[in-house]
């Protein structure tokens, strides 16, 4: 089973499920309902991929990919529209087509699309098509809507999507908003914690990413990088997604000579405040071990509210690791990166 | 090793390429510069059909570390077979992975003999 099979659903087509004035909307050469802009096909090296009919899917996601069950979304970023009352007319269009060019007659599963500008509307949406058994849930994108998608105003899609049985699907992507409202959404957060939950991490993200992109650790060798603040869990994810990603698209990052896993193993050091709070404690020490003793230094943030006591991390290094290696994330790392003698 | 004789060697002009079936394998087998090179067609990725994919350049880049020049340059026009699935890039004439991997695609000796190109499996 696949949760995640996109469609490439032109405007024209959506134009003939959909009633006038919207209709001719539609067919008007400049709307765009998607494309930020960026170069997905790094010069043409490589096709863009598109399911464009029933069998499309049935030849390449069963045929080629092997996948029984695939449950296809429309993915039409109508949560982009400026005009809210065009993608609420535009919602039942799209679920119409998925409807009755892909899920009727044909043995696959789809999300409902929906205009989250209009969370009420979006309710009424999923009311019609929530007893149609081929539609299994709902297909948000993370970063198109605002505000975010917590917020109070969305209560009555998500009555909705409860009433009818249908899980709500986030998507992230860089197409569906992210590269204009990524930036607004940290201010529609209502609590302090909304943002400082995220801040450290889309921040160091973005810096771990934009330095190993540039080749910063390949143009200065000898320099090595600290990150404050941010704690450690996001390191392992983000470092095997830069594995993966700079070697498919290796032609966006020329000057770097080994993979980013190297990189961040030799100039990258991770200070441990806030370490996290797994409930399982094996958890935090896979955690550990995979950023490494030769990466890790203590930090407290003192005084600040979310500062960490030494022995918290102490704790886990003392199961985790040999008295030296302990030494090294406690002191011995920290006093080699800012050259200070003990 | 058995020889298998896949095709005549004029059937393929230079900078193209025929997918031939041997032993039940897919195997690409590109001409460049006159010279020819098989590659299994399927990438040590997630098995994507490698030899499929479109024949370009790249990108190199160096690095001034005195006068902070950055240079990046198209090179390498014709030599490099990307994957169609996510792109990783390959030599045309090695088969080695360009990311800084030790990957490379099953590569087999391939000749011509009489005007037919044979190649070993
Ligand atoms: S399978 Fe070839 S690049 Fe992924």
């Amino acid at each position: 089973m696949d949760t995640d099979i996109h469609l490439t659903t032109p405007t024209d087509q959506i134009a003939q499920y959909a009633d006038k004035p919207y209709a001719d909307y539609l067919s008007a050469e400049d709307v765009q309902l998607k494309s930020p802009g960026w170069d997905p096909t790094m010069g043409g090296k490589i096709e863009e991929r598109t399911l464009l009919t029933p069998e499309d899917i049935e030849e390449e996601v069963k045929g080629e990919i092997h996948i029984d069950y695939p449950i296809v979304n429309a993915f039409v970023n109508l949560s982009r529209l400026s005009q809210s009352e065009t993608a609420v007319h535009l919602q039942r269009a799209c679920n119409d087509l998925l409807l009755d060019q892909f899920l009727d007659d044909h043995d696959f599963h789809g999300l409902a699309t929906v205009a989250t500008q209009k969370p009420d509307k979006a309710a009424e949406e999923l009311d019609r098509i929530g007893d149609e058994d081929k539609i299994v849930g709902v297909f948000l994108t993370s970063t198109g809507p605002r505000p975010p998608l917590g917020d109070p105003e969305y209560d009555i899609l998500y009555q909705a999507a409860e009433d009818n049985g249908l899980p709500i699907a986030y998507h992230g992507a860089t197409n569906s908003g992210f590269d204009i409202e990524f930036p607004i959404h940290s201010q529609e957060f209502e609590k302090f914690v909304e943002a400082h939950v995220n801040a450290h991490l889309w921040s160091q993200t973005m810096t771990l990413t934009s330095t190993m992109v540039n080749g910063i650790p390949e143009k200065f060798p000898d320099l090595d990088l600290v990150f404050l603040e941010a704690g450690i869990s996001w390191v392992p994810y983000m470092m095997f997604r830069l594995n993966k990603e700079l070697s498919m698209r290796r032609s966006e990052a020329p000057l770097l000579e080994k993979q980013p896993e190297e990189y961040i193993r030799d100039s990258y050091y991770f200070a441990t405040q806030p370490l996290g709070e797994p409930m399982d404690p094996e958890h935090m020490k896979t955690m550990i071990d995979m950023v490494g003793k030769d990466s890790l230094m203590f930090a407290s943030d003192y005084p600040h509210w979310d500062f960490d006591h030494p022995t918290e991390l102490n704790g886990y290094l003392r199961s985790l690791f040999s008295p030296e290696d302990r030494e090294r994330v406690l002191s011995g790392n920290a006093s080699e990166v800012f050259g200070i003698g003990i | 090793m058995t020889e298998h004789v896949v095709a005549d060697a004029d059937e393929i002009s230079d900078g193209e390429r025929i997918i031939a079936q041997i032993e039940g394998r897919e195997i690409g087998i590109f001409r460049k510069d006159g010279e020819y090179h098989a590659f299994l067609n399927w990438c040590p990725h997630q098995g994507g059909p490698a030899c499929e994919g479109t024949i370009s350049g790249t990108n190199e880049s160096t690095f001034d570390r005195d006068s902070l020049e950055l240079e990046v340059c198209w090179e390498n026009e014709g030599n490099v077979l990307n994957c169609p699935w996510h792109g990783w890039e390959f030599d045309l004439k090695s088969g080695d992975c360009l990311a800084p991997r030790d990957d490379q695609l099953p590569t087999y000796p391939v000749k011509t003999r009489d005007g037919e190109l044979v190649v070993e499996l």
